[in-house]
């Protein structure tokens, strides 16, 4: 009874997002490899824009379908709202690098697919595909097939689609890193815009550090070899964002300096 | 347009060339029209198959109904087995590395050199060109499908385990799907290996069907009704293809990344 009483009051306590040492392993330990993921502890905050950012090869991908569920670490566990994650779809909403969208479904289809296991009925499963179109801009496109829509359209349809399960948090992974410049910048603002409306909670994997600046409360650092958490920065500087704002660029030289040592 | 218009013409120009030079050279000595018939005897000789018949009251029109229907049979069967089986080895990677080597091995083995095996056991009637033709069949379609499975992109399956489906549902709501455009492009395939098997799978045990009327023909020295059971088969073959292409179009309209595995 006791110990029911104290998890309830740690989950009271406990910050939305956990990642408790977080160990991971391919293959044996005795064969001298470093491990992937080394102890990464985290914590963040519901409604938190996080990004975590690193070279090639420290692990991010890995963290990140971690949380997704979609692998199972070697020790150590991910809580969301104070629950372990045991497996996918409970409540964590995946962006891919690559859209992942079925080529059989029209647009409209990706999305309602997001929807499967919220019991809603036939005709409201089709509202919410179509709002959360609207929403990413898409409302023209609901029609249409996955190969008829440019790279950022694909990946709005994508963001809107792991939205349509109505996610506690929404994890993505390099979701803008395939696409040109201009369209990035433009899939930055309106994810921005997205994450205000509908209040999620995000776990954003990139490589650009501008990206990062751009969009996150915080920024988390990581190192490679064995992955592990080099520095974690508070982003306080207001939105909306300017890259040619001197705060701007300190804040840029002192991440470029925390993955360049 | 204009240039598809200009590319028609070259091609019927090229053809028509080609034709009148064989009819001159086949009517002033330079061929022997016991080898090479003149077209104008071909036309003849289609008259007579479509009107008399050849071997008498053999109709151009009891060949194909007859050839068609046993290219039906042996595909539909083929597909009916290939369809399910593949399905499982492809999604089993353990089954699919066990089968792989008899699956590559049945798929070359030519279908024809099992003509004598399959007359000692099944006889001489229709069943022996079923099955020859079946065989055919099925080792190209499930070649196919067991790919089309196996080779679903793995971040799609992802995706759909992100979005809470799991087990069973997985192949019916994402692995099969993905799997139609190659399963399809199979299919094709698998069509036309039923058509080059059925003129060697008629040869024996029957005088009614296409492969069987090229056979006679040839008893007879009427080179022009061989030359016309070729024809036919290559143009049922067409039609039968872009039917299939019409269809896949219409049940698939998402795909074309296939074009080239398409033919």
């Amino acid at each position: 009874m006791e110990t029911a009483a104290a998890e309830v009051e740690n989950r009271m306590a406990e910050p939305f997002i956990v990642f408790d040492d977080i160990r991971m392993r391919f293959g044996p330990a005795d064969e001298g490899m470093p491990p992937v993921l080394d102890g990464i502890d985290l914590a963040f905050p519901k409604n938190s824009f996080v990004s975590i950012v690193g070279r090639s090869g420290c692990g991010k991908t890995t963290l990140l379908n971690i949380a997704a569920g979609l692998v199972k670490a070697t020790s150590g566990e991910v809580r969301i709202d104070g629950k372990a994650v045991k497996g996918p779809g409970e409540g964590q909403g995946v962006v891919f690098q690559q859209h992942a969208l079925f080529p059989w479904l029209t647009a409209a289809g990706n999305v309602e697919f997001g929807t499967r296991t919220r019991g809603l009925p036939k005709e409201e499963k089709r509202q919410v595909a179509r709002d959360l179109l609207d929403l990413v801009g898409l409302g023209h496109a609901v029609d249409k097939y996955p190969r008829e829509l440019s790279g950022g359209m694909q990946q709005r349809v994508a963001i809107a689609r792991a939205l349509a399960m109505d996610p506690e948090i929404l994890l993505m992974d390099e979701p803008f890193g395939a696409l040109d410049e201009l369209t990035r910048i433009e899939l930055q603002q309106e994810l921005l815009r997205v994450w205000e409306a509908q209040k999620k909670t995000v776990v954003f994997i990139t490589h650009s550090i501008n990206e990062a600046l751009i969009l996150s409360d915080r920024v988390i650092l990581l190192a490679p070899h064995p992955g592990r958490v080099h520095k974690d920065i508070d982003i306080t500087l207001p939105r909306p964002r300017e890259r040619t704002d001197p705060a701007f660029n300190e804040m840029y030289q002192e991440i470029w300096e925390g993955l360049s040592s | 347009m204009n240039e598809r218009w200009t590319r028609a013409l070259t091609a019927i120009a090229v053809f028509g060339v080609l034709i009148l030079a064989w009819e001159y050279a086949s009517t002033n000595g330079l061929l022997k029209p016991y080898k090479f018939p003149p077209p104008s005897k071909i036309a003849r000789g289609f008259v007579e198959l479509a009107t008399k018949g050849f071997p008498k009251d053999l109709t151009l029109w009891v060949h194909v109904q007859t050839t068609v229907a046993r290219i039906l049979q042996g595909y539909v069967y083929a597909l009916a087995l290939a369809i399910p089986l593949g399905f499982l080895v492809g999604a089993l990677p353990l089954l699919e590395k066990l089968t792989n080597p008899l699956i590559v091995f049945g798929r070359s083995i030519a279908t024809l050199s099992l003509l004598p095996l399959v007359i000692v056991w099944f006889g001489t009637g229709e069943l022996t060109k079923v099955i020859l033709i079946g065989y055919g069949c099925f080792w190209t379609m499930i070649s196919n499908v067991i790919a089309g499975v196996k080779y679903v992109d793995r971040t799609l399956i992802a995706a759909a385990r992100t979005m809470g489906v799991s087990g069973l549902n997985l192949y019916w709501s994402v692995i099969l799907p993905a799997a139609l455009p190659r399963m399809f492009a199979g299919a094709r395939m698998a069509l036309g290996v039923g058509f080059m098997v059925i003129v060697g799978a008629e040869m024996i045990g029957t005088i009614e069907g296409l492969g069987a009327l090229i056979m006679e023909a040839r008893t007879f020295y009427r080179s022009d009704i061989t030359i016309i059971g070729m024809l036919v088969i290559g143009v049922i073959g067409f039609l039968i293809s872009s039917g299939l292409m019409r269809l896949e179009r219409v049940l698939i309209p998402w795909d074309t990344g296939l074009q080239d595995v398409r033919r």
